[in-house]
């Protein structure tokens, strides 16, 4: 059997989740063993004009042109992941949202902005269909590794629904709270083995809101600790903006 | 009390005690964890230890029943090999306290009822308990006393006792024994320290009192009568389902089935993990159907698997008052406040049932 050919590609983004990949380190010999990367423009020039069995596709979709791109990866594509909060949630990205095209234009462009013609943030499943999801920002390496397993095997991989909390407990971290610190843990989607809290870190929210969250009990607790409302909508916005765009 | 099971130990020699307990075998006790949190973690010597504590952040249950436990290995090839794994240490518990003994004897009674569960049984028989009686609440959380757990009873190898000038120490077992001999610092115990220990139990039962305004036999009737109680859908609000209360407690066991291969995607292992009721996946069926899907539902499931549905099978309650649930509960649902509430509401229903 011919190894899978792979290929990644970004869209609006820093790239750091495709530095995690290529920073893997010894586990990378043994991927390469058996996936054939045929495209990968962080680490290497080579092209490739065929057909991809997996693209991993890092970013946001902000304009026009990267939609036209990112249809064209998905119809040359047997498998599309989004990989990190970009391309899986919107990511920082989304923040451009919650202001007038014209403004945020403006802002970046001055008086030229208008030879940049932008679009409302999205992740990548609001543009084409995405067959594997990898949260994070960036995305934590074991669970690359566990997807990429999972699409080899030919199985779903589940991004847990449950919050970080659960892996946080079950790694003994004396909670963030307790510390007098505001952590988004309880309301962010696991997954990452609560790497950040693990290292002393809070929790960003980077994997993005639970399934099923309630927001209005976080509210109450965080009365409890006396944190301002604002302060948390605020959290939640810095990854979660493009979400209002599922619900449409 | 049978003089000859109890032994001395001059509380000075407490950290030379600890310290040649870890010459002679893995130790695993209570560390400072700052902000005050606890775990038990592996001590190399007596400095880390930490003998006045509250409850730790995960119980010592995490020795009987591993977070994560290999059930499996298996490999591709020509033939596919199936290879049945059982991890287990030997390994000391030094200062667990008498909650999460009982926590602990609760696990052994389902564990070892049909289908038996290998892994812990063989497990169990490695761990050596000593046990650290609290002479006094650790905090306000604990309800201890409504459940019975803050005398020590069973379950442990060793126990030691605070009198004013020493340690008594009751020997519950040959292993137990042998740590004795072994340690060799040990002296034997006189009607005086007897008496002390005695007069100590005498005063426990003032200081801890039934922290619950019912008695453990009318738990049953409670609950019964409390299935549709508002209590409940008060939960639904302030529950983020975060599943800290599950993770925490002394006495859940439930656990989810995962497999993993390695990247050569020929061998690989099956394994188990904790899982809880509180999280959304955990009764989500083929078909993406939940049959807990509210908050309300599955706290309730929590405090009927508590205070319910083990006293039918096993004629015991599957709490053990250590309070772990209500503190570490980010919304402050309180067992306590809980259980109160629900003897508010259900009172009425009850009496009317003796009438």
């Amino acid at each position: 059997m011919s190894k899978p050919k792979v290929a990644f590609f970004d869209f609006a983004c820093c790239e750091g989740c495709q530095l995690q990949v290529a920073n893997i380190g010894e586990s990378l010999l043994d991927i390469l063993d058996i996936i054939q990367v045929v495209e990968f423009r962080e680490v290497m020039s080579e092209k490739w004009d065929g057909e991809f069995d997996v693209s991993f596709v890092e970013g946001s979709i902000t304009d026009e042109h990267a939609v036209e791109r990112i249809k064209k990866i998905r119809e040359r594509s047997k498998i599309l992941v989004a990989l990190g909060s970009c391309a899986t949630i919107g990511g920082v990205n989304g923040m451009k949202n919650c202001f007038p095209l014209e403004e945020v234009g403006k802002y970046v462009y001055g008086e030229s902005y208008k030879f940049f013609p932008t679009l409302q943030t999205k992740a990548v499943h609001q543009v084409v269909p995405v067959d594997y999801f990898i949260n994070g920002c960036p995305v934590y390496q074991p669970e690359f590794i566990t997807v990429l397993k999972c699409i080899l095997q030919g199985i779903p991989y589940y991004v847990p629904e449950y919050p970080v909390c659960v892996e946080c407990k079950l790694n003994e971290n004396v909670c963030m709270y307790d510390r007098g610190l505001t952590c988004m843990g309880p309301v962010t989607k696991a997954g990452c083995n609560s790497w950040c809290i693990n290292n002393g870190n809070i929790c960003y929210g980077c994997r993005g809101l639970t399934i099923n969250p309630n927001t209005e009990g976080f509210k109450e607790v965080l009365k409890k600790y006396n944190i301002p409302e604002d302060f948390l909508m605020k959290k939640i916005e810095m990854y979660n903006k493009c979400r209002e765009l599922d619900k449409q | 009390m049978k003089i000859e099971q109890y032994r001395i130990l001059e509380k000075s020699l407490i950290n030379e005690f600890i310290d040649k307990l870890t010459s002679i075998s893995k130790v695993s006790a209570p560390v400072y964890k700052g902000f005050n949190n606890y775990a038990f973690h592996e001590i190399k010597s007596a400095d880390e230890v930490s003998l006045k504590y509250i409850p730790t952040i995960i119980p010592p249950k995490k020795y009987f029943l591993p977070i994560k436990e290999t059930l499996l290995d298996f490999k591709k090839g020509n033939e596919f090999k199936v290879e049945p794994t059982v991890e287990y240490d030997n390994i000391v518990l030094f200062g667990v306290h008498t909650c999460d003994i009982s926590g602990i004897k609760c696990l052994n009674m389902v564990l070892s009822d049909k289908p038996k569960d290998t892994g812990y049984l063989v497990r169990k028989k490695h761990i050596t308990i000593i046990g650290l009686e609290c002479n006094d609440y650790c905090d306000e959380y604990a309800s201890c006393a409504f459940v019975g757990a803050h005398i020590p009873t069973t379950g442990y190898d060793l126990m030691f006792t605070e009198l004013t000038d020493c340690f008594i120490i009751h020997i519950h077992s040959s292993k137990g024994m042998d740590i004795i001999e072994k340690t060799g610092i040990f002296k034997p115990a006189d009607s005086n320290n007897i008496e002390e220990l005695k007069a100590l139990r005498n005063n426990k039962l003032r200081i801890f009192n039934n922290e619950i305004p019912t008695e453990r036999r009318y738990l049953p009737d409670l609950f019964d009568r409390s299935f549709n109680a508002s209590v409940w859908k008060e939960l639904e609000q302030k529950c983020l389902s975060c599943g800290n209360c599950t993770a925490v407690c002394p006495t859940c066991y439930c656990f989810d089935i995962k497999e993993d291969v390695d990247l050569s995607l020929q061998s690989g292992e099956r394994y188990r993990l904790w899982f809880s009721c509180q999280l959304d996946p955990f009764a989500k069926v083929a078909g993406g159907i939940d049959f807990r899907r509210e908050r309300s539902a599955r706290q309730r499931h929590r405090f009927y698997r508590k205070f319910r549905y083990h006293i039918d099978r096993y004629g015991m309650v599957f709490c053990t008052g250590c309070g772990r649930c209500s503190r570490t509960c980010m919304a402050k649902i309180n067992l306590k406040e809980v259980l109160t509430s629900l003897i508010r509401e259900s009172e009425a229903k009850i009496w009317r049932k003796w009438l």
